[in-house]
């Protein structure tokens, strides 16, 4: 019992940390611009396909296809910021509102041009599988929890110790006080959708890696960052991070325990119970 | 140094600010004065760029910045204490102090940071703390602090004493009278006329949207007009 709890908080873990970096990525640019970026499943998911192609048709090593596709994250995200969302900034919300949408549907229509729609499967050839006692870890398992890791500090750390990300948090909460203190708020959105992309870019790989890609799959990835989102506390980095974690590992013993027919449901009954309790989410302040 | 002639602001077509010409210069503390909605905060906004001026022209140190945006304007040497202290409220005190010194990239921001800490002692042992968590008049200082730690060539207060009670007041106005001693330019925006008369070297009264009055602080305060409008005597 013990065993199988410990086995699924594992796997639980890695599913966890795509659901972390997805929320990051959601919470840093609702926070900056108030938007909800629907499309950011969708684009994370083509750099998934973007790795799978440069790392099969391209034959390029994984481990090089892996950067490009996070350099054209970044550069993807900068366009969707100009293209999409810097002309509806001080408009409506709800024409934002309605760019995402269009924007998700544009992005899976590309997908499914560019890519097809067989699901795809990344090769990492990473087959070793560690055992400790009597929990078994395949190691993209364990390389998929560090990498999260790790990213998921590099990107505290950037916005905690850096100029640039101690603005992005204060544009995030004052606007006006930003630009008094000489920040040009023009060029923060770009960065905020440059990191966030290449965060999701990293967890659509991560998935594709684990899983598999298939059209569909980022869309329902983009409601699980949001409900993260909702169960950490809007707007709050630990918050997500939490959330995220919660998330994939409610999720794994849900599978592991009931069915995994039924994961989706008993992940989404436990956000319910949690926000009953705390309408604030876990880590949110009360209003 | 700061100079603005005939100014005009409007909002969604409303003009509130209808041709204000006013003159600062260097080492001098000057105020605005009148009444609630008379455009004195309107037109600082619009020298800081962070409304657009509908008329007229705005130079700094003989450089027109009238068009120029908000960043720019405070890498000129403008900075901004702004109307309800607005401070990042989940960020520290020693994070906000250091946003204000976000356009400096001299090596001497350290040691400006623990200058404003002994200059504002509770903001040394509040360092660590979220701002929102600060009282109204400790936000204040901290403020004033930030707006500090951009080494500003001129400094604009809005409404420093707003929402404070009495007692805070005063110090904020001692603190004014600090800066103005160490040779900060201070253009000042206050409806407490007295304290502000008081503090000035030179003032501007508003009364809808214009300049009626202007002169030497200490003749405006001895103007009867002044005196019964908006001194209470």
């Amino acid at each position: 019992m013990l065993i199988e709890i410990l086995q699924q908080t594992i796997n639980g873990l890695a599913i966890g940390g795509v659901y972390v970096l997805i929320a990051l990525g959601l919470t840093t640019v609702f926070g900056i611009l108030g938007i909800a970026h629907f499309a950011h499943g969708s684009i994370s998911m083509f750099g998934g396909y973007l790795t799978y192609f440069l790392a099969t048709s391209q034959g390029l090593p994984v481990l090089a296809a892996i950067p490009v596709a996070l350099v054209a994250g970044i550069l993807l995200g900068m366009l969707v910021e100009i293209l999409a969302y810097r002309p509806v900034r001080n408009a409506n919300h709800i024409n934002a509102f309605i760019v995402a949408l269009g924007l998700t549907m544009m992005v899976e229509g590309i997908n499914l041009q560019l890519f097809g729609h067989e699901q795809v499967v990344i090769p990492t050839g990473l087959s070793r599988v560690f055992r400790l006692g009597g929990i078994t870890v395949p190691e993209l398992r364990l390389y998929v929890i560090v990498a999260a890791i790790v990213l998921v500090v590099a990107m505290m750390i950037f916005v905690e110790r850096t100029k640039t990300g101690q603005a992005i948090r204060a544009v995030a909460e004052n606007r006006d006080a930003a630009i008094l203190m000489g920040v040009n708020v023009r060029t923060i959105p770009l960065i905020v959708f440059g990191m966030s992309t290449a965060l999701g870019v990293a967890a659509g790989i991560m998935v594709g890696a684990l899983f598999a890609i298939a059209p569909g799959i980022g869309e329902g990835l983009v409601v699980k960052g949001f409900a993260v989102l909702i169960l950490g506390g809007l707007g709050s980095f630990p918050g997500a991070i939490l959330g995220g974690t919660v998330l994939g590992i409610t999720e794994s013993i849900a599978a592991g325990f009931i069915s995994s027919a039924y994961k989706d449901v008993i992940a989404f009954v436990v956000m319910i119970l949690v926000l009953l309790i705390r309408p604030q989410g876990l880590l949110g302040r009360a209003p | 140094m700061l100079s603005v002639r005939d100014l005009k602001v409007s909002y969604g077509g409303i003009e509130v600010v209808h041709g204000v010409s006013l003159d600062v210069a260097a080492g001098e503390c000057v105020a605005l004065i009148g009444a609630n909605g008379a455009g004195k905060s309107s037109t600082l906004k619009a020298i800081c760029g962070l409304v657009p001026a509908s008329g007229g022209s705005i130079s700094f140190e003989g450089n027109d910045i009238t068009r120029a945006s908000g960043h720019a304007i405070v890498r000129a040497g403008i900075t901004m204490c702004p109307e309800g202290r607005q401070v990042f409220p989940q960020m520290s005190v020693i994070q906000n102090l250091r946003m204000g010194a976000y356009t400096r990239t001299d090596p001497e921001q350290e040691a400006d940071l623990s200058r404003m800490m002994d200059m504002f002692p509770i903001l040394r042992e509040r360092q660590s703390q979220a701002a929102g968590k600060l009282s109204g008049g400790e936000q204040e200082m901290l403020a004033i602090a930030r707006a500090l730690m951009a080494r500003p060539r001129i400094c604009l207060f809005d409404e420093p004493s707003l929402g404070l009670a009495p007692k805070i007041v005063a110090s904020v106005f001692e603190t004014l009278a600090r800066i103005k001693a160490m040779g900060v330019t201070i253009l000042l925006v206050e409806q407490n006329s007295m304290m502000a008369l008081n503090l000035a070297d030179r003032a501007y009264l508003f009364e809808a949207g214009r300049i009626v009055m202007e002169g030497a602080a200490g003749a405006l305060k001895n103007h009867p007009d002044v005196m019964r409008a908006y001194l209470g005597h």
